[in-house]
């Protein structure tokens, strides 16, 4: 999918899309002044960008990466990789924990909690799966008027973008594409008229090395349990037969054992 | 009178002091570590065992505080004894293989009232339990106002706080309960009292200490 911040005329018919094709309630009715922030009932939204005395507006979504950092902590399965490449969502699969939340560079999947109780929901963009796998668009992109919102394929909306943002490039020095390598790639890539933070996107986004000290003893954790019930099996086994034996006959077990070891 | 054949080696406080602890953590690991078990999570979605994590560590954290009110001194000398270390813990460690394969007791210098291993888990116990909490806290009552990156660390300490502590308490039951040696190891934690002979062949400095009579 194809972003292109230039062509968005704000008219909020994505996240309309969005909402009335996933069925996600209206909680907060949209005023330009003070968009919706992402929610597990927002799963997209404009973001509003003021440059100079201009109004801009950014689609903010979840950005589907190749190397997400969400997949990477996610520890029940629930968000995994789409053999499309998007990153979907099991909601049954969810526990709620939260580290999706956490761990995104982008502060894209939400999660709502209760402090007392825990109750925990976290919902996020699903590239529209049902749609996408059956060869549709994602609603949004369907509804978008003006073309800033272009579905395709990957290899084909890389060079695309390129071309728009060389294009703004011989007005504009600051347009950037972005989305073409950052984290393996990202499924959703922006035509950006100014640098990527100004756009609210982080210029050198990474997997948080945190996530990544967490992957090491995650195996830590399983590998330390594994050895730990073969050791005592082993233990176990070996030091009933010695202990036993030596109470029997007494200590000359063991200076027996001795000898033959010797020997 | 006859002299009793038994010697007292915890008191019955901290008998109980250490089944609520136990139960208490034994708690937070499940409704913890469900977060973690695919297919499980439907009920720690639905927010019980968040719930139920949340009441447990008010036990975990608030039995030993009370403990530590109403028997100071003991407290202290528990925590000492921990953050103790010398010269004997390497003659331990050196004995400990073939000791605890079933190797001849007499190799095995004599320890105080509580040997390295034990000492080793009461570490455990105690740098685990500070890490918990704080990052615990923070991860309940500071989300948002901490910073992300500060956030994300917590996790990742609670998680591996977790790791630890879950395979040394691996340790501590199969040694406890199950080692062909300890034989009186889990009655000692039901009753408080060991036989003087296992006194003698397990902790024979401490046995002295409390055998010679206090002048």
């Amino acid at each position: 999918m194809l972003v292109d911040v230039t062509k968005c005329v704000s008219c909020w018919w994505c996240y309309a899309a969005c909402k009335n094709y996933n069925g996600l309630p209206e909680t907060i009715k949209p005023d330009p002044e003070e968009p919706p922030p992402l929610s597990p009932h927002v799963w997209t939204t404009l973001k509003p960008i003021k440059i100079g005395t201009e109004w801009h507006s950014r689609k903010q979504a979840c950005n589907h990466c190749t190397d997400a950092a969400c997949v990477e902590v996610c520890p029940t399965g629930a968000l995994s990789y789409n053999k499309l490449g998007f990153v979907q969502y099991d909601r049954e699969k969810c526990s709620g924990c939260g580290y999706c939340a956490e761990f995104c560079p982008f502060g894209v999947p939400q999660l709502e909690s209760n402090k007392a109780t825990g109750i925990a929901v976290m919902d996020k963009c699903t590239f529209c799966k049902d749609r996408v796998t059956s060869g549709e668009q994602p609603a949004c992109a369907a509804a978008c008027p003006t073309g800033a919102i272009k579905f395709g394929k990957r290899s084909e909306l890389v060079p695309e973008g390129k071309e728009r943002v060389a294009a703004l490039r011989q007005t504009n020095a600051s347009a950037i594409f972005y989305g073409e390598k950052e984290l393996g790639g990202l499924h959703v890539m922006y035509v950006l008229d100014d640098s990527p933070e100004v756009y609210g996107l982080p210029a050198d986004p990474e997997i948080p090395p945190p996530a990544i000290v967490r992957d090491v003893f995650k195996w830590v954790g399983v590998g330390g349990i594994a050895a730990a019930v073969i050791g005592f099996a082993f233990n176990y086994l070996v030091s009933r037969e010695v202990i036993i034996a030596s109470q029997l006959p007494g200590k000359e077990y063991m200076r027996e054992r001795e000898g033959e070891e010797e020997k | 009178m006859t002299e009793p054949r038994v010697v007292e080696r915890f008191k019955k406080r901290t008998v109980w002091f250490h089944w609520i602890h136990t139960a208490a953590f034994l708690i937070l690991i499940v409704t913890g570590a469900i977060l973690f078990i695919p297919g499980f999570g439907a009920p720690a979605a639905g927010g019980i065992t968040r719930l139920i994590h949340r009441i447990a560590v008010v036990f975990f954290a608030g039995v030993p505080i009370v403990y530590f009110i109403f028997n100071p001194r003991m407290s202290l000398h528990f925590i000492k004894e921990t953050l103790t270390w010398g010269r004997d813990d390497i003659g331990w460690l050196e004995a400990a293989p073939i000791y605890y394969f079933g190797g001849d007791e007499e190799r095995m210098p004599p320890q105080g009232h509580v040997n390295t291993g034990q000492k080793m888990w009461q570490f455990i116990v105690l740098g685990t339990g500070v890490l918990f909490l704080i990052t615990g806290l923070i991860m309940w009552f500071f989300k948002g106002t901490v910073a992300p990156a500060a956030f994300q660390w917590c996790i990742i300490v609670h998680d591996i706080a977790f790791i630890l502590a879950f395979l040394m308490l691996l340790v501590h039951i199969y040694l406890g309960v199950i080692h062909p040696r300890m034989t009186e190891s889990l009655r000692s934690m039901l009753d408080g009292k060991i036989s003087k002979t296992y006194a003698k062949n397990h902790y024979g400095k401490w046995y002295d200490e409390i055998s010679t009579p206090e002048e």
